[in-house]
């Protein structure tokens, strides 16, 4: 899987590269309107990430060039204005995701992974670890064929885990995915261990290993 | 005290004194000058009686020229050596009760070496009628002169003032926010055109500060989320590390609950300032009953885990006109607010009503206080997770669409109230 990455904050590229490597993905990156833009005309990606405020042009005329020229390239804008019409007006030029800046990584993955699934749907809609088998379309999880009856939020926390295998994702990231877009956080992330123990408690009765990996004060791990 | 009423009271106060003074004073001097040409008359009646004696030869003649003249009156025995005037009251013979004054004069004359008292008398009656009369006249004529004046000034008063009155009702509207121009009256008085002209600089030079301040707090918070992204990023590849002590682990976690913190209320910095920048779309009917009962399930999981009861009270489905996803906000702001300073076990009540929606929550049992609650960065609580901006936020959305945001507590709960 190959993904582009325009931005223009060093660092920043930096870890987003670091964490979607890790994750085998294939990363190019850019970091101004120029190199953005040959790159974009020259190669295909399966995702681009593209951040609006670039050095020489404004990442919007990109995803207007790449929609006119009918390329495919699956678009996640990632950008520090949050407000609705910025929201509107990058949806509306055709990107598929909208995530604004500062985000976590463990987010962002997790909106690379669904903006692929999607391009990818023929037939690609089933996630199966071992004996574990999620079912994207129907969002129905299976363990050794039977299904089990997952509550929304667990059905998402277990996708948001899977999403991000073998990686620790903070308890953090897991409240602000759950709770929504914009959703206000409080310092009580209890609700979490009671989805946590449920999900893994419905894991194990249909006879699913305990994959799930509690770290100490931070989060949880998915390890396959 | 009314500017115009100031002025006025004074010249009033002036008015009344002059008046109760002049009126007796006028009395008193024209009552004198009366009596003193009646004095005058009855000594030169006197003087002339004299001089024409010597065409008096016998007592019959006297007597019959005294009776001629009802004014006259001549007794036998001899009168005071000098003349005398004085006042007499004399029962009035048609209305025994009056007591008509007369002013008279008693002296001695002498008739063929006998001496006679001679009193001439003069009534006062006419003129007192006269002195009434003119007290009446002069005391209409100065209260007319009075009101006369006290009408004129008023009247250039208020003509005088109409800059100043139309200056300060422009103040009154004047919104920072909106930078809405003055339309001053230009005056024919100078001072006032200056005054004008001062204020309007003034309100120019403000609205140049704020601008700059609203810039600055907009490119602050804009300039800090990179620089926020990029720790929470590393910060998320750190916890990636391998091996990952018990330790490190704790302090990766302090650490990013700090970084959120700080992400969160750099959002609501940025919010505020995008609310002060009216860069919210028009409004429009704002479902305020649909919108809560969303942001009420959105906190579900926090509602259960801290066991608090969800009291809904919905009536006549109130509508708002204003942008949808600040009236979310507003809302959103109110019951998180709620539910961060409840108790454990606590009640969330929320209703609705035709105009108004209310949010109250159980929690410090102990009011608020209401002048400073909506203030920023206002803080009851020690809750680290509070940016201490949420009820300065709703305060402002509601500034922006004049909705009126109460507090109050009552029956050992916090009351939040929207009218719209």
């Amino acid at each position: 899987m190959k993904i582009l990455i325009i931005e223009d904050q060093k660092e920043l590229l930096k870890s987003m590269v670091g964490y979607l490597e890790s994750e085998n993905y294939l990363c190019e990156t850019a970091e101004d309107f120029q190199t953005a833009r040959q790159k974009i005309e020259g190669f295909d990606y399966d995702c681009i990430l593209l951040d609006v405020t670039l050095p020489g042009g404004n990442g919007l005329t990109l995803l207007h060039e790449l929609k006119k020229d009918k390329k495919a390239d699956g678009v996640i804008i990632i950008s520090a204005k949050d407000s609705i019409s910025d929201r509107i007006q990058g949806l509306n030029l055709g990107a598929d995701d909208y995530l604004v800046k500062p985000f976590h990584l463990s987010e962002l993955n997790a909106r690379i992974s669904a903006v692929i699934r999607r391009r990818y749907f023929d037939g690609q809609n089933l996630l199966t670890f071992n004996e574990l088998v999620i079912d994207l379309l129907a969002k129905t999880v299976f363990v050794n064929g039977k299904p089990v009856d997952l509550t929304r939020k667990e059905y998402e926390l277990l996708l948001y885990l899977a999403s991000n295998k073998n990686k620790v994702v903070s308890k953090m990231a897991i409240a602000e995915h759950l709770s929504g877009d914009g959703a206000e956080i409080f310092d009580n992330f209890d609700f979490i261990y009671t989805h946590m123990k449920n999900l893994k408690k419905k894991l194990s009765l249909g006879g699913y290993r305990d994959n799930i990996r509690s770290l100490y004060a931070i989060g949880y791990k998915f390890e396959v | 005290m009314k500017l115009l009423n100031k002025t006025i009271r004074s010249y009033l106060v002036y008015s009344s004194i002059i008046l109760l003074i002049t009126i007796p004073l006028f009395y008193v001097v024209v009552r004198h000058v009366l009596l003193h040409a009646v004095d005058h008359s009855l000594k030169s009646q006197m003087r002339e009686i004299r001089n024409n004696l010597s065409s008096i030869h016998s007592k019959q003649e006297l007597e019959i020229w005294a009776g001629l003249d009802k004014d006259i009156s001549l007794y036998t025995e001899p009168g005071p050596a000098s003349d005398s005037i004085y006042t007499r009251y004399v029962t009035n013979p048609r209305h025994h009760r009056d007591e008509d004054p007369y002013r008279e004069i008693a002296g001695t004359i002498s008739v063929n070496g006998q001496s006679y008292k001679l009193v001439i008398s003069s009534s006062l009656v006419e003129n007192e009628d006269l002195l009434g009369s003119i007290m009446i006249v002069q005391a209409i004529l100065l209260i007319l002169l009075m009101t006369g004046i006290l009408w004129i000034n008023r009247r250039t008063s208020k003509k005088i003032w109409m800059p100043f009155y139309s200056l300060l009702n422009e103040m009154q509207h004047y919104d920072l926010n909106k930078n809405n121009e003055l339309t001053l009256k230009s005056s024919r008085i100078s001072e006032f055109n200056e005054l004008n002209q001062v204020i309007k600089n003034l309100l120019n030079r403000n609205y140049e500060i704020y601008l700059q301040q609203k810039e600055f707090t907009e490119n602050a918070s804009h300039e800090m989320q990179t620089p926020l992204a990029i720790i929470q990023g590393q910060l998320e590849l750190l916890m990636q590390t391998v091996p990952l002590t018990e330790d490190q682990a704790v302090l990766i976690s302090e650490l990013e609950a700090s970084i959120q913190r700080l992400i969160r209320l750099n959002k609501s910095l940025l919010l505020l300032t995008r609310i002060e920048n009216n860069e919210y779309a028009p409004a429009a009917a704002a479902d305020i009953e649909e919108i809560l009962v969303a942001q009420l399930d959105s906190f579900h999981d926090y509602l259960e885990k801290r066991k608090i009861r969800r009291i809904e009270k919905f009536e006549a489905r109130p509508v708002a006109q204003c942008n949808i996803a600040l009236m979310e906000i507003l809302i959103s702001n109110l019951v998180s607010n709620a539910i961060r300073h409840n108790i454990t076990g606590g009640t969330l009540l929320v209703e609705t009503g035709p105009g108004f929606v209310t949010i109250s929550n159980t929690g410090i049992d102990k009011p608020l206080d209401a002048q400073k609650v909506f203030n920023r960065f206002y803080k009851e609580s020690s809750d680290s997770a509070s940016t201490g901006l949420g009820l300065a936020i709703v305060k402002r959305i509601c500034d922006m669409y004049k909705f009126q945001l109460s507090y109050v507590f009552d029956a050992h709960m916090h009351f939040f109230t929207v009218r719209f």
